[in-house]
């Protein structure tokens, strides 16, 4: 494809709409594909990177819930050369017609209700795209299974323990990885094959189905309504199998362990599939004579004086002196105070912990995560050393 | 086009220094362990309210504009006035000592003939500082001066005087002579190699020169018209840095290790210095990691000892590797037990494991872009 040709063959449309209530404080002010991953990122650069590296390089971003920084961030494409005279990123909130004011009411509504965007790059494929998963993948594979195996829709699946599929939206397949039955978090699940959010689709077949479902009495969703509605007219639905690296960062707990994996294997794979973001754009970082830094990943604009450990620095993180930082994610713009510790916890942005004061228990007691919100400001308690 | 137009020349590296980056002109340097020196003249500019920027170039110039590009970093990409090179031409006419050519300079100034702009700041784009050059501008049109140049109270030594351009200034501000400052020592007026004058001004001063560095119009052009022009001096209070040779280059980027200075220079009164961005991971500490007293930028990998050093970009130390008092430039790599101390190394360099290199602190040792130890 060249980036001046009108007619895209595939173009993605990105769900960046939903709030991830399971992310607590985390997604009270911010969508959650803008929540902050891995010193230097955001969620959605996992799966806009992975547009831009599979070649797709028209992607819809569609937004509703607090998007705010999201769109700040996305800005007008640039940190992942989107930025282009076809095509390249756009933002999709919901809009007023004539005769709606609706919101996007599902994942297939957000869709439905950009058809004509869809229209103007007149694609053969689309692709539809979760934006909340940690990830590296190639689409270009997967459309090309997809054209080779004459599918209507192809869904991305990992194999994941037969004890934990509940959890997810299982495929049941045939021996030629065809899709005869799709359950949404089975209570008994007859396969191991989880749906990782990402589909491929005939557009005109798709185009048809969403329609029709725009006018039927619906919850408006790939999954609950779309799919099984496909399937039972008979549809080529098959799976496309991905066995790298994959997490759904939806929870506090999740998110916390995403950031630690990185960690082990801080390419998560991407060696020479550099992640693009957009960077703060500070010196590079410092660390006093009194500082010490191990197993730790630590980004510009950072001053470390006291120790971290095991933790996940965003940019402009400043840790005073004797202040300790061990198992925690710490987003951006946060001071730790003189002797203040944080264990076991996510920071959010801009927060401050005082002189003394004590975030999160010890990892070793087996409890949850500590999450503090954005903003927030932590003194040290009263009678504590 | 608005009222100032900034014009950007930089000096070639002196010929006697095996400087670090004799492959590209001086200020495409490496500093501070992210930045290119000639960041901190676009930034004073954006930072100023100044978006016409001409950059002069003469020799080795390609990894300058492969920095600059269309100048995007400091919203310099822009539809009126931004970013334009000079570059030479072949047909130019050449100066084999300095491999200066008169053409680039003479074309920015026949460029600027035509256009609305009432003012120049020539500056020198491998100076290392962070000004808002609109007070100094101000005091320019109050002083009714012909030209102002920019400078700070320094200590000089007397061996790397040569580059080094110093102003004798009188009570009432005004320059009384312009010379270098080889065989001085003790407190001088250092220029910064910034002078801001009306455009005709310019335009007179750089008539027929045949060179486009920023020494030589210091002191072949402006030092004979102090007497004729109203040269006033303007003195800056914050932090500065030139780099000419190993030794300063050395000097300055250890200079960052010093939280005040690096203050001075990144943040200084809320201005910030841009440069471009690039996608490295952050940087990564082993779990035997060692570190104290250093600036590290993303990318790195630390598995081994770094103390009292500045690590640039993609840098790998590897496990039992003890790097002390080194300035080590983007994708050093040094493996697993090897020892440095007191060295600089440029681009690329590998050493290989188990080697130990030792420079001295009055004789930093600098290893040249690439080679392999």
């Amino acid at each position: 494809m060249s980036p001046t040709d009108r007619k895209k063959e595939c173009i993605a449309m990105l769900l960046a709409g939903g709030r991830g209530s399971r992310l607590g404080p985390l997604t009270e002010e911010i969508a959650k594909p803008a929540v902050t991953f891995g010193g230097k990122y955001r969620i959605i650069d996992f799966p806009l990177t992975n547009c831009v590296r599979s070649g797709i390089d028209t992607v819809g971003v569609m937004t509703q819930y607090q998007p705010l920084l999201l769109h700040d961030y996305i800005g007008k494409g640039q940190d992942w050369d989107l930025d282009l005279l076809y095509g390249g990123v756009s933002i999709l909130p919901p809009h007023h017609t004539p005769g709606s004011t609706a919101w996007y009411s599902g994942t297939a509504n957000a869709v439905y209700q950009n058809i004509d965007f869809i229209d103007r790059f007149d694609p053969e494929y689309l692709l539809v795209l979760a934006a909340d998963h940690v990830y590296k993948m190639d689409y270009k594979e997967m459309l090309e299974h997809h054209k080779k195996v004459e599918a209507d829709c192809t869904i991305a699946v990992l194999e994941v323990p037969i004890e934990d599929a509940s959890r997810f939206g299982i495929l049941n397949t045939d021996p030629n990885d065809r899709v005869v039955e799709f359950e949404e978090k089975p209570e008994k699940p007859k396969n191991n094959l989880a749906s990782m959010g990402i589909y491929i689709f005939n557009w005109s077949v798709l185009c048809k189905y969403l329609k029709e479902d725009a006018k039927a009495d619906s919850e408006h969703d790939f999954g609950q309504n779309i799919l099984p509605n496909m399937l039972a007219d008979g549809k080529r639905m098959f799976a496309y199998r991905f066995d790298g690296y994959w997490k759904d960062v939806g929870t506090e707990e999740s998110l916390w362990q995403a950031n630690m994996d990185l960690l082990d294997d801080m390419h998560l794979g991407f060696e020479g599939w550099p992640l693009l973001s957009k960077s703060a754009g500070r010196p590079p970082h410092y660390v006093a004579p009194t500082g010490s830094v191990k197993n730790t990943l630590i980004t510009e604009g950072c001053e470390i004086y006291g120790s971290v450990e095991n933790s996940v620095l965003s940019a402009g993180v400043i840790v005073e002196e004797g202040a300790k930082v061990i198992d925690s994610v710490i987003m951006e713009n946060i001071r730790i105070g003189k002797d203040g510790t944080v264990q076991y916890a996510i920071l959010d942005e801009n927060t401050v912990v005082g002189e003394g004061a004590s975030v999160g228990e010890p990892r070793e007691k087996g409890g949850k995560v500590t999450v503090v919100s954005r903003c927030s400001v932590i003194e040290r308690e009263e009678g504590k050393a | 086009m608005s009222k100032y137009t900034a014009l950007c020349l930089s000096d070639p590296h002196p010929d006697h220094v095996n400087d670090g980056s004799s492959e590209r002109t001086l200020s495409a340097a490496r500093f501070a362990g992210r930045y290119r020196l000639v960041d901190f003249m676009l930034s004073n500019m954006v930072n100023s309210g100044i978006t016409d920027i001409g950059i002069i170039l003469n020799s080795h110039y390609q990894s300058l504009i492969a920095h600059i590009g269309m100048g995007k970093e400091w919203d310099l990409a822009r539809k009126a006035g931004g970013i334009t090179f000079f570059p030479p031409y072949m047909t130019d006419a050449r100066d084999s000592e300095y491999s200066a050519i008169d053409g680039p300079l003479q074309r920015a100034a026949r460029a600027l003939r035509g256009t609305k702009s009432e003012y120049v700041i020539l500056v020198n784009g491998s100076a290392v500082y962070n000004m808002d050059y609109r007070p100094a501008i101000e005091a320019h049109k109050e002083n009714g001066a012909d030209v102002t140049a920019v400078y700070a109270k320094k200590e000089v030594n007397k061996d790397a005087g040569e580059q080094t351009v110093v102003f004798d200034i009188t009570e009432d501000n005004r320059v009384r002579s312009i010379k270098t400052a080889s065989r001085l020592s003790g407190t001088a007026n250092v220029s910064l190699g910034a002078y801001i004058m009306p455009k005709h001004i310019f335009l007179q001063l750089v008539t027929g020169v045949k060179y486009c560095g920023m020494l030589r119009f210091s002191c072949e052009r402006l030092a004979p018209a102090v007497s004729r022009l109203k040269v006033m001096g303007y003195e800056f209070t914050g932090y500065s840095a030139q780099i000419s040779s190993v030794e300063t280059d050395f000097r300055h980027n250890m200079e960052m290790l010093d939280s005040e200075k690096r203050a001075a220079l990144f943040d200084y009164e809320g201005r910030r210095i841009f440069t471009s961005r690039r996608d490295s991971l952050p940087a990564k500490y082993g779990k035997a990691a060692r570190v104290e007293n250093s600036l590290v930028a993303d990318g790195c990998q630390i598995e081994g000892t770094v103390i009292n050093s500045v690590i640039c970009r993609n840098v790998r130390i590897g496990p039992g590797a003890v790097v002390e008092n080194c300035v080590l430039k983007d994708s050093t790599v040094i493996q697993q037990n090897a020892k440095l101390d007191w060295m600089i190394t440029d681009r690329g360099v590998i050493v290989s494991a188990g080697r130990n290199l030792i420079g001295a602190p009055t004789y930093p040792v600098f290893i040249e872009s690439e080679r392999i130890i």
